[in-house]
């Protein structure tokens, strides 16, 4: 059972957008209901996968293994741990929601969403891949949609938009143009996230192939290799520093994010999500898959690089979501910024601060979803991100303003939402390791206030302009309800965490033993041990 | 040397394919002269109709395991000449199909169009069996000389003639190139059978005389430095030609280099991997980074496939069974995306006239399908997942690993990501861009079965590659014994310094 769940919500996305390609584009509405029908099993189905794993049991679990291709060693093997399942169930849901967010899009609806299934499956993929072929597979396959439906249903920044005159038009096609930062066209900001993408994979795919050329068993099969390779001096560093940098490019760590806010910023609302959602992600995943499992001598000697990255990404993004004035850009940074919190968390290696980056990832991609999704909407009814423009939204959007502000706390970090038990679980765990940082990511939380807040006034309150009086509310089901989803699930798992950490210690500290090197404890009582 | 031409029914059996496509051939002929108020489309099917029977019997051939050699040795049937033929087969099929509409376009010799594409395939299906330098010769000749009427088929389009003049002026350079370096083989060895070769010792005249047969068959697959005449020639030929050009040649030429490399001068390895090393590092970077500039789809077209042969070549610099396992699986998935690009290119262009890529602006909104088709072939040639394109990559990448070719290999990542670039401008003005004229766009049966085929070959090799992986390694079960040293060998890397 729990295998065929993980199985359909793998290929229910797939499915879906197969069927899509046979519904004439004249019928959008049956293009929007198979679609969400489609999310909706994996979405279930996910659930499922995310309840009925046994924390008791831990390691991977739901596995279904077909031999793909002996000669290559090379095995369609899927199952999902501790940390799989939750990633797998958050990808389900920002696909879900996201499918509801652009329920208005008109342009080529059809095909929007297949574009965006295939994106949200093949991140699913990766979460539950164990093998490192299908792992690069479903990863590269990630990353190609997004440059079409940031390319095709983006939208550009004002400084690009402004340029209308003459000069203005010519200087923004010009070659140089690409340095000026901050006015970019969706074309430039599609092309960048995906080259920068793509060129962060063939690195990995190095390191990859290195583990496959220099392990006694010629397999890309992450467990047989995680047994019997053995890899230390030099050649693990190597493997290690393409690996981690290969993959971190997507996650992103400072100073590989420059392609990340551009991206966020000219990707469609429901894009923006499932992109800093999740596929961000897929950088922290795919990390602790590849070189927690594979190499943990050298994470554990080479991990204190993220720990000394991670500050520049908090600070620097910090700062900049601080004094810009997109508001995808503020949103677009913040995460850039967040995605230093699980780096923190991973690098400190103790089970606490581990445990807490898994459920930093999951409650990020439900915080930032849900601004996202907001930040969208708002660009919808008004057409401008520009936020000294805007002001005094709560009047016509009361329901939004709402919204919004829970969605500020969450992302801040505030109790009773699942961001503070992961923060907070960073913050204790890293700090033995490493307090200078963990004073840093307290700072950053204040930073993290001060430009949501400076964005909720700025888009909220204050004066509105008169050319915005004829904007409306999310006012039926179709728009409230992926906002209420996202909420929910922040505010449930808020409240009762349990199962949640549960199911993700029981992966972190025979993994965390593995790398520190301590004998596997023999069992554990996992219940009633929250910080 | 003595040749014994008696042929026993059982020879007959090896030569059944080509004296069946050579009567066939003749009869398409014969047709076309005999009923001249014939619509040339059905010339066309009956073309397919035999090429396709050529097919089955070939696959029977493969799957009965009937194989052998005649006139001493000079044409052999074995599992890399049956997979080179029935590559050269099925782009025959896929292009003659492709060219139903295009010929309507000419003012004169329809018929005779398709007897010259047959006669081309023939001549390449007996280059994938020749095993000796004389039979090379004559094959390749014997195929090129339907390529040169075809290069410059459009009489009156001047960039036609152009192409077929360029074309015809290298590709006698070329004969020329190749005609001296047999001498020279012939002179220092004293045979023209490759396995005869594999004993004969190392000298000059030998090494000279192979890197003559090498740059006149890097001329074939468009290697450089001998690539020139690609991208005119691309450019000029009537598409359907292009698009022929563009593979089935190539694969034929390369069944003979990988003959003549791992039969003949297998004693030699350290020396021609650097010499594949260095060929193909210069082909794909070249290759990538002019089609960067390229504003025709055909000359893009051309370049990436420069590229491409770049990437093949990297099998060749491993020179293991699993480098030619590679090569094969990767000419295969070459085949359907580059062919199905190529399908594309030919119906935009019977519609609107044109291979500007920025024609190809809005091309989404006039045709989806059309667009949707060039986007999966194009991302299979950049080597996105999960279309075949990576899993070809793939291949090739681990043969390369096991050799520790690590400059290659870095090589040809990087090459991934800029090849990247170009393949997504094209998709950039198909989806991006509005189109400047919005009238929809319907493409043809025949293009569109086309089309399918590609569509469905490059996703089946993608995601099920199991059963044509497992052809290519049994169809190069006889290079299975080669175990030359590694290029990390200490003592290979001596040799190779001059000790």
């Amino acid at each position: 059972m729990g295998q065929l769940a993980l199985l359909a919500t793998l290929f229910a996305p797939f499915l879906g957008s197969v069927v899509l390609l046979f519904i004439p584009n004249r019928e959008p509405f049956l293009v929007r209901v198979v679609a969400a029908a489609s999310a909706g099993v994996a979405l279930l189905a996910s659930l499922y996968v995310f309840l009925a794993y046994d924390p008791g049991q831990g390691g991977f679990q739901f596995i279904t293994k077909w031999a793909w291709s002996e000669e290559l060693g090379i095995g369609f093997h899927i199952g999902v741990d501790g940390i799989g399942a939750p990633l797998v169930f958050a990808s389900a849901i920002l696909l879900f929601a996201g499918i509801f967010i652009s329920w208005h899009i008109k342009d080529r609806t059809k095909e929007f969403y297949i574009f965006l299934l295939i994106l949200a499956a093949a991140t699913i993929g990766v979460f539950m891949s164990l093998d490192l072929f299908f792992l690069y597979f479903f990863y590269e396959m990630s990353v190609l949609p997004m440059y079409v439906l940031l390319g095709v249903w983006g939208s550009h920044t004002k400084g690009y938009l402004s340029m209308t005159d003459e000069e203005g038009r010519k200087l923004r096609d010009s070659v140089g143009f690409i340095l000026n930062f901050g006015s970019n066209s969706k074309e430039y900001a599609a092309m960048k996230l995906t080259l920068f993408l793509s060129a962060g994979a063939v690195f990995a795919l190095m390191g990859i192939l290195l583990i496959y050329h220099f392990s006694p068993v010629h397999t890309f099969d992450i467990l047989v290799l995680r047994e019997v390779a053995h890899f230390d001096g030099t050649l693990a560093t190597i493997i290690w520093v393409l690996v981690f940098f290969g993959f971190a490019s997507i996650a992103p760590i400072w100073p590989l994010h420059s392609w990340s806010p551009v991206g966020h910023a000219a990707a469609p609302a429901a894009t923006s999500m499932l992109h800093a959602g999740v596929l961000m992600k897929l950088g922290h995943f795919s990390i602790i898959r590849v070189a927690y499992e594979i190499l943990p001598d050298a994470t554990r000697e080479l991990m204190p690089i993220a720990a000394v990255l991670c500050v520049f990404s908090i600070i620097y993004g910090g700062f900049v979501a601080y004094f810009a004035k997109d508001t995808k850009y503020v949103i677009g940074y913040s995460s850039s910024s967040h995605m230093g919190y699980v780096f923190l968390g991973m690098a400190a290696l103790d089970y606490i601060s581990l445990t807490g980056a898994v459920i930093y990832m999951f409650a990020h991609a439900l915080a930032t979803g849900m601004l996202f999704a907001m930040a969208g909407w708002v660009y919808d009814q008004t057409h401008t991100r520009d936020i000294p423009s805007l002001g005094g939204l709560v009047k016509n959007m009361p329901f939004l303003a709402g919204a919004f502000i829970i969605a500020c706390m969450a992302s801040v970090g505030m109790p009773g939402t699942v961001n503070f038990i992961a923060e907070i679980m960073i913050i204790v765990g890293s700090w033995e390791k490493y307090p200078f940082q963990v004073v840093v990511a307290v700072l950053g939380i204040v930073l993290t206030m001060a430009y949501l807040f400076k964005m909720m006034r700025g888009l909220f309150y204050g004066n509105m302009s008169p050319e915005y009086a004829h904007t409306r509310d999310t006012s039926n089901w179709v728009d409230r309800f992926p906002l209420l989803l996202m909420i929910g699930c922040s505010i449930f798992f808020g409240i009762f965490p349990m199962h949640f950490y549960n199911v993700v210690r029981s992966t972190v500290v025979p993994m965390l033993d593995r790398i520190n090197q301590v004998a596997p404890m023999v069992t554990q009582n996992t219940t009633g041990l929250l910080p | 040397m003595t040749f014994d031409l008696t042929l026993s029914g059982s020879d007959l059996l090896l030569l059944a394919p080509e004296i069946f496509l050579t009567i066939w051939l003749c009869v398409v002929l014969a047709v076309d002269f005999t009923y001249k108020q014939i619509d040339h489309e059905n010339l066309a099917y009956l073309s397919v109709g035999g090429v396709i029977a050529t097919l089955i019997n070939l696959i029977w051939f493969d799957y009965t395991g009937v194989q052998g050699a005649l006139f001493k040795d000079m044409f052999v049937l074995d599992g890399v000449a049956i997979f080179f033929k029935i590559l050269v087969l099925i782009s025959t099929a896929m292009v003659l199909l492709a060219s139903i509409d295009y010929v309507k376009s000419f003012k004169f010799f329809k018929g005779e169009y398709y007897f010259l594409v047959m006669m081309s395939a023939l001549g390449m299906m007996f280059m994938a069996s020749a095993q000796d330098l004389l039979s090379v010769f004559v094959t390749l000749e014997f195929s090129t000389f339907g390529f040169y009427v075809l290069v410059a088929y459009l009489r009156e389009d001047q960039k036609s003639s152009e192409a077929g003049l360029k074309f015809f002026i290298l590709g006698v350079f070329a004969a020329g190139l190749l005609a001296y370096g047999i001498s020279l083989v012939y002179g220092e060895t004293g045979t023209l059978v490759f396995s005869e070769m594999a004993s004969a010792p190392g000298s000059i005249g030998l090494a000279i005389g192979f890197i003559m047969i090498f740059a006149a068959l890097g001329f074939k697959i468009g290697a450089v430095p001998f690539h020139s005449w690609i991208p005119d020639t691309y450019q000029g030929a009537p598409t359907p030609v292009t698009a022929f050009l563009s593979i089935a040649p190539k694969g034929a030429a390369l069944a003979i280099l990988i003959r003549m490399f791992y039969v003949a001068l297998a004693t030699f390895k350290p020396t021609w991997v650097l010499l594949f090393v260095v060929a193909s590092i210069v082909s794909m970077t070249y290759g990538n980074i002019v089609a960067i500039a390229q504003k025709n789809i055909k000359r893009l077209l051309a370049y990436s496939g420069i590229a491409q042969i770049g990437n093949v070549m990297i099998g060749l610099a491993a020179g293991t069974k699993r480098g030619s396992d590679a090569i094969l699986f990767y000419l295969l998935t070459y085949l359907f995306a580059n062919l199905g690009a190529f399908a594309v290119v030919i119906g935009v262009s019977n519609l609107i006239k044109s291979d500007e890529i920025e024609d190809y602006s809005g091309l989404n909104r006039r045709s989806p399908f059309l667009a949707a088709a060039m986007l999966l072939f194009l991302l299979s040639l950049a080597g996105v997942p999960p279309l075949a394109g990576f899993i070809g990559k793939l291949y090739i990448f681990v043969a390369a690993i096991e050799q520790e070719l690590y400059t290659l290999l870095i090589v040809g990542l990087i090459n991934i990501v800029i090849s990247m670039y170009y393949y997504l401008v094209v998709v950039k003005k198909m989806y991006i861009n509005e189109p400047h004229d919005p009238t929809p766009l319907s493409v043809s049966t025949p293009l569109k079965t086309v089309i399918f085929v590609g569509i469905a070959g490059t996703l089946l090799l993608g995601i099920y590659p199991k059963p044509f992986i497992d052809w290519a390694v049994a169809a190069t079960l006889m290079f299975s014994n080669l175990s030359a040293p590694t290029a990390a060998d200490p003592a290979v890397l001596t040799s190779l310094m001059g000790g």
